[in-house]
């Protein structure tokens, strides 16, 4: 063979084996599949109540034909423009209703009820419930998401997988497994061994929670003061019982929290931090391992832990005219807690029967 | 020479370790987001501060997306501030200022030193509000971004915020899109792995936010500085206070579109940055402050970064240098140093962590132009080793810093 052929062949081999891993990328800025800015929501401002308010949305078309069904008396079936299947009910006693009160029955349709709706029990319905009333669940049921227009009640045992949102109350009996976004305008009220994830209501009772609206005595503190000092200390720190402090606290360590402290500003831990008994805090608290909330206790601001949160009865964070977050990946509250505003437990939820 | 060699070549090696230990972080270790979830609170009053100087083609846009953000009524106060702008920036801010009665106090600024933190520092006379956030006009905000940069300022350790920044102008050519997966990487994995491991997550002094009075304990803006938000990231650390990084807090910005823009941003960058480790470098490192031991160790990683590149060239040049005398069989030396080169500064995002990233934000295909980054690493390279070389010759000659604005693509409204 020629020599330089040789050389022009191995040079033009080369240098395609070169060009080889560049292929894709000469492809891909050619063809520019993939080259829209990633997508950033600009209206999601993460509010609770989106997939409830799109579902209204969404639903909007069915109203003359609900109003139709409450007023005959009849039901109705139809192809929603998603070619969705719906059945609107209008009145509780019809064969579909108790074709609904088939045990172990599946429901694949949504369903869209004028006024109130009771779900017989032991069913799962896999698409979307809207209840123009109010709306009773029988125990043992699955749902995927419930739009109640008045009170919303899950019987007991029954599951959430996506969301409820109920403009008056929403209420759990015990057992029940909250997956998803649980929202009310009112009252959102678990009973024990419940476990959740997002809630979000003015006021949200673990079990039956006392109100103890009551205010806190004088700190001593004007009002107008402005920002507190910061306090900062490295290492492990306790807070005697019935001290009043007037400051922020940082730890870097452990921090305990005795009875009746209370602190007039905001506390922080990067360890674990145990608040006993009646302690307050008007500002946040926020704990970067395990959060022990004893009980009686009042929190103002926000409550983050970064792993667990446990939170034990009669204690009561936020306030209504000043709601507030609580949150953390893994958060048990035992009955008799109150929390005004948002219950975020981004893992695992749990109430705790009470003492 | 060939213990010169050596020591660039592990300097590198702990680089590149750091860049692989921030990846697997982000794909397999336990993520921080501990702010994020606050979405109700007595939220605090809020002066939001957006620096612009003759920001005529995007200060209406981001003037718009804050009149529409989702933050209490009356809680809320933009400053604009407009330095020494020649173009038509003031009458569009007026304009906002009259259609938005009570929510807008411009800051029209005629006069003194050049640079946004000579012009935020003027802008404070203005500013009452514990919490403060930062934009540059180029930004666009989303409803829920106000909220979730003020987030974490109720942790009472928290001087500073930093959002994500996600370039918008992704389509428009080659650079715009290796600028994405760069801020991509940058974002997606360094700064939430930093954030994760407790580490340095910068400030970026846009789509940020800081607390008044950690500002004023550490003498506020540093005018003298080129790159505000490093000086302010350290300057925070070593007065016990933390900058945290929030992932989900994305805001759209314009990159830049042609190379010598580009490539005068990241001078100016190199150059801020630089000063930076020369003025915090030692006494983070060996001082006596607050900051913790991984915090002194990869807060001085990070101040080194942009020296790499020259350190780099130089480990390159050493390389040829002793091979073609002869010293040492060194090709071992050599293979790990180009691989490692390339892995850790591959335009500041190594390009496993931009493929990591690409993974995380759902994005497939454009990961395909990972190759194309080894034209923005030798851009970057030899931009950054100038601007070292042109920083000593400054220090030589005592020549003063001047600030580059950077120039913006959008077309004039």
């Amino acid at each position: 063979m020629n020599h330089f052929l040789a050389v022009a062949v191995l040079v033009c081999t080369v240098g395609l084996l070169f060009m080889l891993p560049l292929l894709p990328a000469f492809v891909e800025l050619r063809r520019k599949s993939d080259a829209l800015p990633l997508s950033v929501v600009q209206q999601n401002a993460g509010e609770i109540r989106h997939f409830a308010n799109s579902f209204r949305d969404y639903i909007k078309g069915l109203e003359p034909i609900m109003q139709g069904c409450v007023a005959a008396g009849t039901f109705g079936t139809g192809i929603l423009p998603d070619g969705e299947e719906y059945v609107v009910l209008g009145r509780l006693d019809e064969p579909l209703v108790r074709a609904l009160g088939q045990r172990d029955a599946t429901h694949a349709v949504v369903i869209a009820v004028g006024t109130d709706l009771i779900a017989p029990p032991h069913a799962t319905f896999s698409k979307d419930i809207y209840a123009g009333a109010n709306f009773q669940g029988g125990e043992k049921n699955n749902y995927r998401a419930i739009l109640g227009e008045k009170d919303v009640h899950l019987g007991a045992s029954s599951r959430v997988m996506r969301w409820v949102h109920a403009v008056g109350e929403f209420t759990a009996d015990s057992s029940c497994s909250l997956f998803g976004r649980i929202s009310s305008d009112s009252l959102i009220r678990l009973h024990a061994n419940c476990s959740f994830l997002r809630l979000n209501a003015p006021r949200i009772e673990v079990g039956h929670a006392v109100n103890r609206e009551q205010g806190l005595p004088d700190s001593g503190i004007p009002s107008n003061a402005g920002v507190l000092p910061r306090f900062l200390h490295d290492g492990d720190f306790e807070v005697h019982a019935g001290q009043i402090i007037s400051s922020n606290i940082v730890i870097r360590g452990r921090l305990l929290l005795r009875s009746g402290v209370r602190i007039c500003g905001s506390v922080k831990s990067l360890d674990d931090m145990v608040l006993e008994d009646g302690v307050s805090v008007e500002g946040s608290l926020i704990g970067a391992k395990k959060l022990s909330i004893g009980p009686h206790c009042t929190i103002h601001g926000p409550v983050v832990a970064e792993r667990e949160l446990a939170i034990a009865a009669g204690t009561r964070c936020g306030t209504w005219e000043h709601p507030t977050t609580v949150s953390a990946p893994s958060i048990e509250a035992e009955e008799g807690v109150l929390v005004f505003g948002t219950l975020w437990a981004r893992e695992r939820g749990q109430v705790v029967a009470g003492p | 020479m060939i213990y010169v060699l050596y020591s660039i070549v592990f300097v590198i090696c702990v680089y590149t370790g750091r860049h692989y230990w921030f990846t697997l972080n982000r794909l397999f270790g336990f993520q921080r987001h501990p702010y994020i979830d606050i979405d109700t609170a007595d939220w605090p009053p809020v002066t939001v501060l957006v620096a612009a100087h003759n920001e005529e083609r995007v200060i209406a846009n981001i003037l718009d997306a804050l009149m529409t953000v989702k933050y209490p009524a009356g809680k809320m106060l933009v400053i604009p501030v407009n330095d020494r702008s020649t173009d038509r920036t003031r009458q569009i801010i007026d304009k906002f200022v009259e259609d938005f009665p009570g929510r807008i106090q411009p800051f029209h600024r005629v006069g003194g030193k050049s640079g946004k933190a000579a012009a935020l520092k003027d802008a404070m006379e203005l500013v009452n509000t514990e919490v403060i956030l930062i934009f540059d006009a180029d930004y666009i905000p989303g409803a829920g971004l106000i909220k979730q940069l003020v987030a974490p300022f109720f942790d009472l350790e928290v001087g500073g915020v930093m959002g994500r920044v996600v370039p918008m102008n992704v389509n428009a050519n080659l650079l715009t899109r290796l600028l994405d997966l760069e801020r991509s990487g940058g974002y997606q994995v360094d700064q939430q792995a930093r954030m994760n491991l407790r580490l340095v997550p910068q400030h970026g002094g846009t789509v940020a936010g800081v607390r008044l009075s950690a500002l004023r304990e550490i003498g506020g803006w540093n005018e003298n500085s080129l790159t505000e938000d490093t000086d302010l990231t350290y300057r925070l650390l070593l007065n016990g206070w933390k900058t945290v990084y929030q992932n989900r807090s994305e805001c759209y910005e314009e990159v830049p579109e042609v190379w010598p823009v580009r490539i005068k941003q990241i001078m100016r960058w190199a150059k801020g940055h630089n000063q930076a480790m020369m003025t915090y470098g030692f006494r983070l490192l060996l001082g006596k402050h607050r900051a913790t031991l991984r915090e002194r160790i990869d807060g001085t990683l990070l101040l080194g970064v942009y020296a790499m590149a020259p350190v780099t060239l130089i480990g390159w040049a050493l390389a040829l240098a002793v091979f073609y005398q002869g010293v040492a069989p060194l090709h071992g030396v050599i293979a790990v140093l180009s691989l490692t080169a390339y892995a850790a500064l591959g335009n500041l995002a190594a390009f496993f962590e931009i493929a990591a990233a690409a993974r995380l934000d759902g994005t497939r295909k454009r990961v395909s132009l990972l190759p194309f980054l080894i034209l923005g690493f030798a851009v970057s390279i030899f931009s950054v080793s100038r601007a070292a070389v042109s920083q000593l010759s400054d220090l030589v000659t005592g020549a003063e810093f001047h600030w580059d604005k950077t120039e913006r693509f959008r077309k004039v409204l």
